[in-house]
């Protein structure tokens, strides 16, 4: 019991370094400007300095490691003991030397001592200072100088963790870089995509056309298309191409190119989907395919023509309010099947007569609920639109997906395509 | 989404849950990879994807199905659907799919249209 109480009143020069007040704790720093150099070079800046004090620190755990053990053999002649007391008076002396030189350098002192580090390495020294280095009653103590093991570990621990920290630091830098300069291309390439696009409808009479396209990824793998042709006609595609990315963009690319030279040749919807289809089948490594709905409208009489290649089937918003699903028989999406066929049909507009197109991103736009915007909303804001022209109606029908999607994020493009008739 | 691959004594059953969109199919993809390779390694060579209780198909879910059906029919492989949810038959009915791929109304129909066409060959 005596012996406890002494012990603890001989450890309190120590408990005064453990939680020194901050007044002197900063006396201390200003007065020990040189220590602080000394300490900058040796523990804190990389370098052959740093690296040769490093070392000669996890030589000296090994040395009195090996001298703690090598002490508990009994019968050791007198000259052994004396060589281990004065080996441990420098190990102590040199450890003591670089637990302070550690404070001076820590950013926060107070969490380097009562950091694991701090703690391993004041108890590595503390036995012996505290007793004096001889202390038989305090034999046990000095069992703690064992914790030296501790003190390679964390040595070990916190070099290999700067190291890897260094290393991760320097690849994230790498990674950011490729990813803004990937980014930076991808931005271009999703410029050039959405110019190469019509950004207005043909002039002709009595036609009101327009277009809305929103990616979710930096490459659609939707498009639409207002072809003019020469018998004074004009053509309305909309179409979307499995996935985004930059592999559905470049198949929307081909795709609409191809059906653009195919719509000049021939005169119906459907031999035009057989053609661009097969021109498709025939360069398609990937397995992609794309789902068109295209049209072709006479502007002077107001005659449809239609075919549809697996896409979702557009709306034909009649002046009187009612709406038609324009879903006569469709064929196979594009870029499966050589041999597939496209049937044609007919549907007459009557003035005021409104077409909306739309891909399916449009109907399947969740909420954060993970509903559905679904084909009843989209019909409640065609039956309410009134005599909307076509960009109006367009913008009100993005502003309700938006309104209804709220926070969640867009998973797939959403591409919206409006044509008015009204020959008056 | 969640998928589950079972054997069964006629076919390799792939059961899958929830939504397959863009996100999901690359995941799905390899499923249906391992299944085709499964049922090409085994006596049974079928495949039945049970989509009870798959609830959304997004096209990039659909070339998923395609690639499976073309790796299916390389490997003399019968591939086949089972239990489609009326949104996701109507998926695959707009874009033409449900005439390139077999669907059944549910598994024991499957499993019996797999038997009667492999019975005239002896198997």
């Amino acid at each position: 019991m005596q012996e406890i109480q002494d012990s603890t009143q001989q450890s309190q020069p120590g408990a005064e370094l453990l939680s020194p007040p901050p007044a002197a704790l900063r006396a201390f720093v200003t007065l020990t400007a040189p220590v602080k150099q000394l300490a900058e070079l040796l523990l804190v800046r990389p370098g052959p300095w740093s690296r040769a004090f490093e070392n000669l620190i996890v030589a000296l755990i090994v040395v009195s490691i090996a001298s703690i053990g090598v002490a508990a053999i009994p019968g050791l002649p007198e000259w052994a003991l004396v060589a281990l007391r004065i080996e441990e008076i420098g190990v102590v002396a040199f450890f003591s030397f670089e637990y302070l030189l550690r404070i001076v350098a820590a950013r926060k002192k107070l969490a380097f001592i009562f950091s694991f580090a701090g703690i391993v390495d004041f108890l590595a020294i503390a036995p012996s200072l505290l007793t004096g280095f001889d202390t038989r009653w305090l034999r046990t103590l000095r069992l703690l100088r064992l914790l030296r093991l501790l003190k390679l570990q964390t040595h070990y621990l916190e070099a290999t963790v700067t190291e890897r920290t260094r290393e991760l630091a320097a690849k994230n830098l790498a990674l950011e870089q490729a990813q803004a300069q990937i980014q930076a291309e991808l931005d271009v390439a999703h410029a050039v995509q959405v110019a190469i696009l019509p950004a207005r409808f043909p002039a002709r009479t009595g036609c009101d056309g327009a277009a809305r396209m929103i990616s979710a990824a930096s490459m659609c793998g939707d498009f639409y298309d207002f072809i003019e042709l020469a018998d004074g006609r004009v053509g309305l595609v909309i179409a979307d191409v499995s996935g985004h990315g930059v592999p559905a963009a470049f198949f929307m690319a081909v795709a609409r190119t191809s059906l653009r030279d195919v719509a000049a040749h021939h005169a119906e919807p459907g031999a035009c989907l057989a053609q661009t289809n097969r021109a498709l089948c025939a360069q398609n490594p990937m397995d992609l395919f794309v789902t068109v709905f295209y049209c072709v409208l006479d502007p002077r009489t107001g005659v449809l023509r239609y075919a549809n290649g697996g896409h979702n089937p557009p709306y034909l918003l009649r002046a009187d309010g009612t709406i038609e699903a324009l879903d006569g028989q469709g064929g196979l999406v594009l870029g499966v099947m050589p041999e597939a066929e496209f049937p044609d049909h007919t549907v007459e507009l009557h003035a005021g007569d409104r077409l909306v197109l739309y891909t399916d991103g449009l109907t399947e736009a969740f909420n954060a609920a993970n509903e559905a915007y679904g084909v009843e909303r989209l019909m409640a804001q065609l039956r309410a639109s009134g005599e909307l022209a076509a960009a109006p109606l367009i913008e009100r029908i993005c502003a309700s997906v938006k309104e209804f999607s709220g926070s969640a994020g867009q998973s797939d493009d959403i591409t919206l395509t409006v044509l008015g008739w009204d020959p008056r | 989404m969640k998928v589950r691959l079972e054997k069964v004594p006629r076919a390799t059953l792939v059961i899958a849950e929830g939504r397959l969109d863009f996100g999901a199919a690359p995941a799905f993809q390899k499923e249906l990879e391992q299944a085709v390779a499964a049922a090409h390694a085994s006596e049974a060579k079928a495949v039945i994807v049970d989509c009870a209780a798959l609830d959304y198909v997004s096209s990039a879910g659909l070339r998923t199905f395609l690639q499976a059906a073309r790796a299916s029919q390389r490997a003399g492989v019968v591939f086949a659907l089972s239990t489609l949810q009326p949104a996701v038959r109507e998926v695959f009915e707009l874009s033409g799919f449900s005439r390139m791929i077999p669907i059944h109304a549910d598994r024991t129909a499957a499993l019996a249209k797999i038997s009667a066409t492999k019975t005239p060959d002896g198997q």
